[in-house]
């Protein structure tokens, strides 16, 4: 993925292996008004007051990626899947599915892509799986008996094909995601979108459903997905790449580590007896670190601080040196790995410091 | 075409899966005729005179127009309510995201309405003929005709329905008027001249009413087609008018849906 309509200093560069490009954002913006009284609309019938909801969302993802998107409730995911899906219009820019606008060539994106809708009622419940995946075979364009064979292979393909003959309302949760995961790739699509695929699992089955999707939808149905997610853990283990999306804002986008590693690099957490050395504020007093905290007490006794070094690992090494020159006692040193969850948050702050500082 | 039938044979399943409520709504049907019987026999006199060229007969005049008042309410309600399950089920979003075309996945959802309405239907009349209601079999071909005329007036009330429910999450009050004013107000219960002065004016407004007496008229006294076509000629003006309507407002609510985002949205 090339970068966005809103650089930031986190732009992924463009992967070395240039596969073709499979969808293409460009500069996507989307607002809803703001529901009013009927006081308020009375008395200013015209004044309209909206909420972005999409602000200039550029991207592009290759084929075969597993692409993330990252954020927030309310950051925008969903719409812009919907904008994909071509269920929403955008007011703003244009996006590309395979080639085909989203806008002028709505029907031949429908052929292309599929939305894995998660809801799982949205299934013919009194219908057994593969009845279901025969009906949406010939929606899709498939003759009877094409879309019976089709679904065979895809009830096999999602581990339940000894299971396809019963009704859907005897279906654990697990295996109805599943159901909606081969109904959506009963036409065969190129692109899929998974908007929070695992919310109604538990952690057991939403590791084998992962293990699935990275397994059989990436690895061996070469699809294009686009996964909408806040789940951490979901996305580490699924994404090639992830972009961060907040107030509808492409914050940020590249690999997960990469993300991490940009922002989380200067934190170092360290184990020592007495917090309050002197040692500690000269650091601070020179500038070498900064936003010092002390986080706990282990249960040996060691107080851990958090710290940030700006400089890499060089100045890191220096700052330990510089403490066991000055006889501080220190059990332990190492640098935070941050979480998904505290990257995010630190790519918003960021990004609204950023703000702050230009206003 | 393939589409529409897989949506009719999905929604026939799932009727068929419910089998007990598909009989008691059969036996309901037969059994709400008896009353209607006796009804209809005790107002026989004071009926007889004004329906003379409607077959004369009061119990066969309010059968069909029974069964043509339940093909007008699945024409009314079926649209909106496949739209209304489907968005709070999440189907419509399914469907929508499909390659088929939204007149072949409405056509394909209503489909099995229409069949079970026609079924009903069926039940209705055989309870009729054996209750001795007596109908000219050689006017099937005719009947047929208007009774679909009828249902294609009134299937733009839906249409209409449907866009307001597609833009405002609501179609409001309009289903249940048309139908309150189509019952009172186009002949299904007594013929329209019988009514107040002012009122059969009112009734003209409404396509019901040249298809009640159009059918009845072919089917109960065995007129030639060629002496209702005045009453079908209108018909078909409403039919034409009614739907170009409709769709221009289908268009538009689909239009606004997503623009505002409201397509599919719970």
């Amino acid at each position: 993925m090339t970068e966005t309509a809103t650089p930031t200093p986190l732009e992924a560069p463009v992967p070395a292996a240039a596969r073709p490009v499979s969808v293409v954002l460009d500069g996507l913006g989307k607002r809803f008004p703001v529901r009013r009284g009927w006081m308020q609309m009375m008395r200013h019938p015209r004044r309209i007051a909206y909420t972005p909801v999409l602000q200039n969302v550029s991207a592009e993802v290759y084929e075969g990626e597993f692409f993330g998107l990252l954020g927030p409730n309310g950051a925008g995911k969903t719409t812009l899947f919907k904008i994909l899906a071509t269920l929403v219009l955008p007011d703003a820019g244009t996006a590309s599915i395979a080639g085909f606008d989203i806008i002028q060539e709505a029907p031949r994106v429908r052929r292309v892509l599929a939305p894995v809708i998660a809801d799982e009622r949205s299934l013919y419940w009194r219908l057994s799986a593969r009845e279901n995946l025969e009906l949406y075979g010939v929606l899709q364009g498939l003759d009877r008996r094409a879309a019976g064979e089709r679904a065979d292979d895809l009830l096999r393909v999602v581990g339940l094909d000894d299971t396809g003959i019963k009704i859907v309302a005897s279906f654990s949760s697990g295996m109805k995601q599943r159901l909606l995961i081969a109904r959506a790739l009963i036409g065969g699509p190129r692109v899929l979108l998974l908007d929070e695929p695992t919310r109604s699992l538990d952690p057991i089955s939403a590791r084998q459903f992962r293990a699935f999707l990275r397994e059989e939808i990436a690895g061996r149905q070469k699809c294009t997905v686009l996964l909408a997610t806040h789940n951490t853990e979901e996305a580490l283990e699924l994404c090639d790449r992830v972009a961060v999306l907040d107030h509808g804002r492409m914050l940020a986008t590249g690999t997960a580590a990469r993300l991490a590693r940009e922002n989380g690099d200067e934190r170092y957490r360290l184990w020592m007896r007495d917090p309050r050395q002197p040692g500690i504020a000269a650091l601070v007093e020179r500038g070498v670190a900064r936003d010092v905290e002390v986080r706990g007490v282990d249960d040996d006794g060691w107080s851990i601080l958090e710290m940030e070094i700006p400089g890499g690992p060089d100045r890191a090494a220096q700052v330990l040196a510089f403490l066991t020159e000055q006889n501080i006692p220190i059990s332990r040193f190492e640098r935070v790995t941050l979480s998904l969850a505290d990257l995010i948050q630190r790519i918003v702050e960021r990004q609204d410091r950023s703000e702050a500082a230009d206003a | 075409m393939r589409e529409c039938w897989a949506l009719i044979v999905a929604s026939w399943k799932t009727a068929l899966s419910y089998r007990l409520s598909m009989a008691f709504s059969l036996v309901s049907l037969i059994v709400g005729i008896v009353p209607v019987y006796f009804v209809a026999r005790a107002l026989q006199t004071t009926m007889a005179k004004s329906i003379e060229l409607q077959g004369g007969e009061y119990f066969a005049f309010l059968l069909i127009g029974m069964v043509a008042l339940t093909f007008i309410m699945t024409a009314v309600n079926a649209i909106p309510g496949v739209i209304t399950s489907g968005i709070a089920t999440g189907t419509l979003e399914a469907l929508l995201s499909t390659r088929a075309s939204l007149p072949e996945l409405v056509s394909g959802l209503i489909g099995y309405n229409f069949m079970w309405t026609g079924l009903r239907s069926l039940v209705m009349l055989a309870a009729g003929l054996a209750l001795g209601v007596h109908l000219v079999w050689g006017a099937w071909l005719p009947t047929l005709f208007i009774m679909a005329l009828i249902v294609l007036a009134y299937l733009p009330f839906g249409i209409f329905a449907a866009a307001l429910q597609l833009a405002f999450r609501t179609a409001g009050p309009l289903p249940s008027a048309v139908l309150v004013a189509s019952s009172f107000l186009g002949g299904v219960y007594y013929p329209t001249h019988v009514m107040p002065s002012w009122l059969p004016r009112l009734s003209d407004a409404i396509p019901l009413t040249y298809g009640l007496r159009a059918l009845r008229m072919t089917l109960l006294e065995g007129i030639p087609f060629t002496a209702v076509i005045p009453d079908v000629a209108t018909l078909i003006g409403f039919v034409l008018f009614l739907t170009a309507l409709s769709l221009f407002a289908l268009t538009e609510a689909l239009h606004y849906a997503r623009r505002s985002g409201t397509l599919a949205q719970y």
